[in-house]
C-alpha cells in the first residue's frame, strides 16, 4: 500500500496553521503564520508547510480545511469541517484519555466533551471577546507589554487584584483605573488571567468537568491562564507544545480517515 | 409546486410590497405584534391582519430614543419600522403585552405613534383557563373589537367572528399538515422554504393563504416520502427566519422534523371551538394553548413543557434539537434550564445558539451548527 500524505489546514481569526501527516501517524511538516482568515496567512502557511515537509500539493492524498476561514479554501480542500471536530480529534491523538478540551482561540472559546476520541457535546462562548485571546491582546496593549510576556510577568505577582468585569471594554477601564492608582502591572496581569479563567470555568461547568482536561489554542501557551484555570477548576490541565496546531492536526487526521473510508 | 413555493418566498421576503398591495386594493390593514392577538377579529372586521415581528434588514436607530438596550430586537425593530415609515400603510396596530418587554413597549408605541394611528392595547390574563381568566380575555377581546369597529366604521357581528374562526381553524390545520409534510418531503421543503411558507401567513389574508397552502400540501402529499440521508432536528425559540441562518442548516444537510417556535408551530397548535359563543371561543383558544414558554403554567414544577418538547423530538424522529435563543428574551432564557433538563433526561443532544435580528455575521452560529451536525 502506498504512503498517504494528508494536509490539515486550520485558518483561525488571528493565525493560519498547517500540518502534514504521513499515513495518519507521523507529523512530517508544520507551519504557523500569525495572521488568519482574509489575509495572505493561509497561502503562506500552505507554502511553508509544503516546504517544511519537502512535498508538493500533488503529493497530498487528501486536504481538509477547518477554522473560521475554512470556507475560503474550498477550491483547494477536498472537504471542510468545523474546528470543534478537528480539535477533538487532534486532542484525542495527543492525549488518549482526554474527556474535556478547552480551546481558547483568538476570538472565541469552545469547550468540548469527548468520549472515546469523539466529540459528544460542546459549548461555545457568546458573541463576546471576554475570555478570548482578543481579551489578552487588548489588555497587553493597555499595559504596554507583549502578549508573549504576560505569563512571565503574571508569575511575579505578589498581590493579585480582582478584575471583576466580564466585558472586555469594562475590564479595560478597570485595568486603566488600576494603573492610574499605581497598582503593580504584575498584579493586574495575574488578575486578568484569573478573570479569563473565571469566565471560561462557567462554560466548562456547563459541559462537565471531566478529566483528563486538555487545553488547546494559542492562549494555552500562556501558563498564567492555564494555572489560573487549574485553580478555578481544581483539576490538572494538560497542554502540548503543539497546542496551536491541534486544530490542523485534527484536520489532517480526519483527512486520513476520509482516505480510508473512500 | 415550484410556482407556489416561489410565491410564498416572494411574499415572505417582501412584506412591504404585500402591505402596499392590500392598501392599493382599498383594504385597511392592522398591524399585529407578538403574541396571541385574536387576529380573527381583524379578519372578521373585513381588514387585513399584518404580522409585525421585527425585521432582519434594518438597524435600530430611532427606536433607541424609546427603548432600553436590553429590549429584544424584535420589539425594537418593530418600533423602528413604525417610526421610519415602513408601516405607514397600517390603519392601526394591536399591542399584546405577554412579556416584560412588550408591556412597556405597548406604551412606547402609543406615545411614539401619537395621532398617527390607533394603538390597541391588549392584556392577556395569567390564569387563562379559569372562569375569571376566560371572562378577562373576553373583556379584553371586546375592547379590541370595539377599537377595530371604530377603525372600520362597521359593527363586527357574531356571525362575522364565527366565519373568521372557521377560516383561521382551516388555516391552522393546513399549517400543521404542512409541517408534517415538510418533514416527510424535506428534500423539497428545505429549511429556507419551510420558513418562507410559514412566514408568508403573517402577511396574507388567511383565506388566500390557506387556499394556496392547501394546494401545496396536496402536491407534496402526492410525492413519495423522501429517504433523507442527512440529519433531522427539531427547532425551538421565538423566531429564526434569517435566510443566512437557515442556509447554514441546509449547508450541513439538516432538515427540520418539527418545531417549537413561536413564529411557527406555537402560533397554530390550537384551534378555537366553533360551537360556542365566538368571543368565548377565542378566549378558550388562548386558554387551551399549553406548554409554551410565554404562558403561565400552574403546574410548572412538573416540567410539562420540557417533556412536551422532548417528546416532540422523539415522535418526529429527529436526532437532536437546536434552540435559537433570542437575545434578551427573558421567558426563553428562564425556561432554558428546564428544557435542558428534560432533553438530557431523554438523551436528546441539543445546542443553544444566541441570535438577534441585528446579526449580520453568522460565523459563530454556522460553526456551532456544523459542529452539531458532525456530532449527531
Amino acid at each position: 500500500m502506498s504512503t498517504k500524505y494528508t494536509l490539515g489546514i486550520d485558518i483561525g481569526s488571528t493565525a493560519s496553521k498547517c500540518i502534514i501527516l504521513k499515513d495518519g501517524k507521523e507529523i512530517i511538516g508544520k507551519s504557523l503564520i500569525d495572521v488568519g482568515a482574509g489575509t495572505s496567512g493561509p497561502q503562506r502557511a500552505i507554502d511553508e508547510v509544503l516546504r517544511d515537509a519537502g512535498k508538493t500539493l500533488d503529493d497530498m492524498t487528501y486536504i481538509l480545511a477547518t477554522g473560521y476561514g475554512r470556507n475560503a479554501l474550498m477550491n483547494l480542500a477536498c472537504k471542510q469541517m468545523s474546528e470543534l471536530s478537528c480539535h477533538a480529534k487532534g486532542a484525542a491523538f495527543l492525549f488518549h484519555n482526554v474527556h474535556t478540551v478547552i480551546d481558547i482561540g483568538g476570538q472565541d472559546v469552545k469547550v468540548l466533551h469527548i468520549e472515546n476520541g469523539v466529540m459528544v457535546n460542546f459549548q461555545m462562548n457568546d458573541k463576546c471577546a471576554a475570555g478570548t485571546g482578543r481579551f489578552l491582546d487588548v489588555m497587553a496593549r493597555v499595559l504596554e507589554v507583549k502578549v508573549a510576556d504576560l505569563a512571565k510577568l503574571g508569575a511575579m505577582s505578589t498581590h493579585r487584584v480582582a478584575i471583576s468585569s466580564t466585558c472586555t471594554v469594562f475590564a479595560e477601564s478597570e485595568v486603566i483605573s488600576q494603573l492610574s492608582m499605581g497598582t503593580d502591572k504584575c498584579d493586574i496581569i495575574e488578575g486578568i488571567h484569573h478573570s479569563i479563567a473565571n469566565r471560561v470555568t462557567g462554560l466548562v461547568r456547563r459541559v462537565g468537568v471531566l478529566p483528563d482536561i486538555v487545553m488547546t489554542g494559542g492562549v494555552a501557551q500562556n501558563f498564567g491562564v492555564v494555572k489560573a484555570l487549574e485553580e478555578e477548576l481544581g483539576q490538572k490541565i494538560h497542554t502540548s507544545p503543539l497546542t496551536q496546531y491541534v486544530g490542523a492536526l485534527g484536520a489532517a487526521l480526519l483527512a486520513y480517515q476520509e482516505t480510508i473510508e473512500e | 409546486m415550484e410556482t407556489i413555493i416561489n410565491e410564498f418566498k416572494e411574499i415572505a421576503a417582501n412584506p412591504k410590497k404585500q402591505l402596499a398591495m392590500y392598501k392599493k386594493q382599498g383594504k385597511k390593514i392592522i398591524g399585529v405584534l407578538p403574541y396571541y392577538a385574536p387576529e380573527e377579529l381583524v379578519f372578521a372586521a373585513g381588514m387585513v391582519p399584518f404580522g409585525v415581528w421585527g425585521s432582519n434588514n434594518k438597524n435600530i436607530s430611532r427606536a433607541k430614543e424609546y427603548c432600553a438596550t436590553f429590549y429584544c430586537t424584535i420589539a425594537q425593530l418593530s418600533l423602528e419600522m413604525l417610526l421610519d415609515g415602513s408601516l405607514d400603510d397600517l390603519s392601526g396596530i394591536i399591542t399584546p403585552t405577554i412579556c416584560d418587554t412588550l408591556r412597556p413597549m405597548s406604551q412606547n408605541i402609543r406615545v411614539a405613534m401619537g395621532d398617527k394611528m390607533p394603538v390597541i392595547f391588549l392584556a392577556h390574563p395569567q390564569n387563562r383557563a379559569t372562569s375569571y381568566g376566560l371572562k378577562f380575555s373576553v373583556n379584553q377581546y371586546t375592547n379590541v373589537k370595539k377599537e377595530l369597529e371604530k377603525i372600520t366604521g362597521k359593527e363586527i357581528t357574531d356571525a362575522d367572528i364565527l366565519e373568521s374562526i372557521k377560516i383561521y381553524n382551516a388555516s391552522r390545520k393546513a399549517r400543521r399538515e404542512f409541517v408534517k409534510l415538510a418533514s416527510e418531503h424535506c428534500d423539497v421543503i428545505k429549511p429556507t422554504v419551510r420558513s418562507a411558507v410559514l412566514k408568508a401567513a403573517f402577511f396574507m389574508l388567511k383565506d388566500e393563504y390557506t387556499a394556496k397552502l392547501e394546494e401545496l400540501n396536496q402536491k407534496l402529499a402526492a410525492l413519495p416520502i423522501c429517504k433523507w440521508h442527512g440529519k433531522k432536528i427539531v427547532t425551538s425559540g421565538i423566531i429564526y427566519d434569517n435566510p443566512v441562518l437557515l442556509a447554514a442548516l441546509e449547508d450541513n444537510d439538516i432538515a427540520i422534523a418539527a418545531d417549537d417556535v413561536a413564529y411557527e408551530s406555537r402560533a397554530f397548535r390550537i384551534d378555537a371551538p366553533e360551537d360556542i359563543d365566538p368571543m368565548m371561543a377565542l378566549a378558550k383558544q388562548f386558554a387551551n394553548i399549553d406548554c409554551d414558554v410565554l404562558l403561565y403554567d400552574a403546574e410548572s414544577a412538573k416540567n410539562n413543557r420540557g417533556e412536551f418538547v422532548a417528546k416532540m423530538v422523539k415522535d418526529s424522529g429527529a436526532k437532536g434539537l437546536i434552540l435559537f435563543m433570542q437575545q434578551f428574551c427573558d421567558p426563553e432564557e428562564m425556561e432554558y434550564p428546564y428544557l435542558k433538563k428534560a432533553l438530557e433526561a431523554a438523551h436528546i443532544p441539543h445546542i443553544k445558539i444566541g441570535i438577534d435580528q441585528q446579526m449580520h455575521d453568522f460565523g459563530q452560529a454556522k460553526t456551532a451548527i456544523q459542529a452539531f451536525a458532525e456530532s449527531l
